[in-house]
């Protein structure tokens, strides 16, 4: 069954996207391999790739194996059917250099994606008060002008000092959203992620496509406990109207920015389609309070396993 | 629970390499042996349900519902249910909707797993089904290969040793040396764990469950009654493949469950004295028992390490019973009634899951007189 033409032709079209270098998560080396593959040993590692994908690769050879170490693809043969066929499969090779910021799970950081006005900020602020006690919210860095109802999450610099600081590596995840009106940059700084941390937080932060690859690929992927948020619809275009609805009646933004944001927002939403592997949790904001307690359900189930109480059981 | 479901009569056939006996054989014999240990007759249950995952792939047998009613005289209803290593907590769940609702009063609850009949190369791909068929199983790894993959992760991230996880299998060995039932009746010391042969570093032979055949039945009614109640059945799902999950050492979907079923059973963690834990290998039962909150994440294996009011898999578990996959679900459930019943104890809890805890299935059961 495995060797079926539709199958292989299938598994080929997954192929190219997995071309790229990644880092080794984990590792093993199945001593007997199942029906259907070579009896040797094959040595099997969980792969984060360069774009945030997690793949269970192949990692041919002897030589010694470690969390954290590149791997860089190869095709390889990797079978010859009884007809003859020969197999060509990506294997993942180790280089030397072990990514340092990979050797240690730093922690996690929530992010939240959506198209813009799908309510990202609104959320934020209601689950950061929520849960207050074990999330804080990372401060945006950001080139565009102080507009009339922003909130407390701006720090405003120029656009020279921003890229300055991007090109120092203090801003890790960076992102320039285009719009006709103005430059806009918008970032995150790592000493302000690290230092929630320390508080013994989890910074949450809100992201677009650019800036939660960015985050992944500095903090790795397992990091990142990834929430997107759609608005309600069964498809696109519902879901692109309830945005402009949304837009139009929180009246913050002139028509003409409106419509940046909206075709915006249509990139995003395509986004979400072509990196499912990039969300770990997708919610819809339909009713904003149940969303609120399932969302902080389900992230106080990750970043708090024992509630307080629970832990004087034993 | 909506209403009272007991739990009125339990049956197993030993787990083991039963050459000797077909899926059928098996089948027959649990849900005699359930039947007899019950008040009902065979008249009374009216309704079958069938926990099984490979029997189309070796013995060549699927339909197994009507397989199974046509072992009783009157042929009652019947359906089969799938949720890999958690097919047999699922029929229970699947019993315990179908008594809520007053569709059935007396529900045969029967899993069976046949799985010696096929080499160990066609068992590991069979049991493959329970990964992502597109995602893990290109890669030619095996359920060792992903547990490897889990405690390798754990291993690094909490610096758990090779000596801390063969406590595990030791405990569970020592525990089966009473269980008439079990698939390895021998105390096997830390030193032999360590140093078995590897199956898929940093697991050995002696870290896995072993492959098995044997079947397991009870019968759950909400007209007869009995000391035992199930007092909570609650299921989570997660996603199949590994790849996609934010944490390698850690099971959302047994998080969720059991959150799901201490508020039904309306209990907390200190009032359970007995658990059957689904160690599938040694280091999925302590990950469970910090996804089940009795312990901190990279903590678990110290309740193997000292006494605590709580006893784990006192039946030898998944390592030391054997392991015939859609059994285990169902004999989990009869083992911690039977700890209940002989301890007086009244609160017990059974875990099992599916695949790399991609379906996690709780039940809480009770003891009236504990």
């Amino acid at each position: 069954m495995a060797n079926s033409a539709p199958l292989i032709a299938r598994a080929q079209k997954q192929r190219s996207e997995n071309m790229q270098e990644g880092v080794i998560l984990s590792y093993t080396t199945v001593h007997n391999p199942p029906e259907g593959f070579p009896s040797s040993p094959r040595r099997v590692a969980l792969i984060e790739l360069a774009d945030g994908k997690k793949v269970m690769g192949l990692v041919p050879g002897n030589a010694p194996l470690a969390i954290g170490l590149r791997v860089l693809p190869r095709m390889r043969m990797t079978q010859v059917s009884r007809q003859g066929l020969r197999r060509y499969e990506i294997c993942y090779e180790a280089v030397e250099s072990v990514r340092e910021k990979q050797e240690k799970f730093p922690g996690y950081i929530i992010a939240l994606t959506g198209p813009s006005g799908v309510g990202k900020s609104t959320v934020n602020k209601l689950l950061t008060n929520v849960v207050s006690d074990y999330v804080q919210h990372v401060p945006i860095m950001t080139t565009r002008n102080r507009k009339k109802g922003d909130g407390k999450e701006y720090r405003y610099v120029s656009t020279e000092q921003f890229l300055e600081l991007k090109n120092r590596g203090e801003i890790i995840a960076a992102t320039e959203i285009p719009s006709r009106s103005e430059k806009r940059w918008y970032g995150y700084r790592a000493s302000d992620i690290e230092a929630i941390w320390e508080q013994g937080k989890v910074p949450t932060v809100i992201t677009e496509m650019q800036l939660l690859q960015d985050l992944a690929r500095h903090y790795g992927r397992t990091s990142i406990l990834s929430c997107g948020l759609l608005p309600p619809g069964q498809n696109k275009r519902v879901m692109l109207s309830q945005l402009l609805h949304r837009l139009r009646n929180r009246g913050r933004d002139t028509e003409e920015s409106i419509q940046d944001r909206l075709r915006n927002a249509e990139e995003d939403l395509k986004f979400f389609d072509e990196r499912k592997d990039l969300f770990d949790f997708v919610f819809v904001n339909e009713d904003l309070d149940a969303l609120i307690g399932k969302m902080k359900d389900c992230i106080l189930s990750f970043i708090k396993p024992l509630a307080p109480q629970q832990e004087t059981t034993l | 629970m909506e209403q009272t479901i007991s739990l009125v009569g339990c049956g197993q056939t030993p787990f083991g390499e039963h050459w000797d006996k077909s899926l059928r054989d098996l089948i027959d014999e649990a849900i005699t042996a359930a039947i007899d240990a019950s008040p009902c007759t065979a008249l009374d249950i009216d309704m079958v349900i069938v926990a099984n995952m490979i029997g189309e792939r070796v013995s060549g047998q699927a339909h197994l519902g009507a397989m199974a009613a046509s072992m009783l005289p009157h042929h009652p209803p019947a359906l089969r249910v799938e949720a890999a290593c958690a097919s047999g907590s699922i029929a229970i769940h699947t019993a315990c909707s179908l008594l809520e609702s007053g569709r059935a009063q007396n529900v045969l609850v029967v899993g069976a797993e046949k799985m010696t009949d096929a080499s160990n190369e066609e068992i590991a791909a069979a049991l493959m089904g329970a990964a992502d068929s597109e995602l893990d199983a290109p890669s030619g790894i095996t359920f060792p290969g992903l547990f490897g993959l889990v405690a390798q992760r754990y291993m690094h991230e909490y610096g758990l040793t090779r000596e801390d996880l063969s406590c595990v299998s030791e405990a569970h060995h020592r525990n089966a040396v009473q269980n008439p039932f079990a698939q390895f009746r021998k105390e096997v010391p830390a030193q032999q764990i360590s140093a078995s042969p590897l199956i898929a570093d940093p697991l050995r032979l002696l870290d896995c469950s072993p492959i098995s055949d044997g079947a397991a039945a009870c019968i759950l009614s909400n007209t007869h009654a009995s000391s035992i109640r199930i007092a909570a059945s609650q299921v989570s799902t997660d996603t199949v493949s590994l790849a996609q999950r934010p944490s390698l050492t850690s099971f959302n979907a047994t998080r969720e469950a059991i959150a799901k079923a201490l508020k039904e059973a309306g209990v907390t963690r200190s009032d359970l004295s007995a658990v059957e834990l689904h160690d599938c290998f040694s280091i999925a039962a302590i990950i469970s028992l910090e996804d089940m909150g009795f312990a901190q994440p990279g903590t678990g294996v110290q309740l193997y390490k000292r006494e605590t009011g709580l006893r784990i898999n006192g039946s030898g578990g998944l390592k030391a019973c054997g392991h015939p996959v859609a059994a285990t679900g169902i004999k989990q459930i009869i083992d911690v009634s039977k700890q209940l019943s002989a301890s007086k104890a009244r609160w017990g809890l059974a875990h099992n899951f599916g695949g790399t805890g991609a379906t996690c299935c709780i039940h809480v059961l009770e003891h009236a007189n504990g």
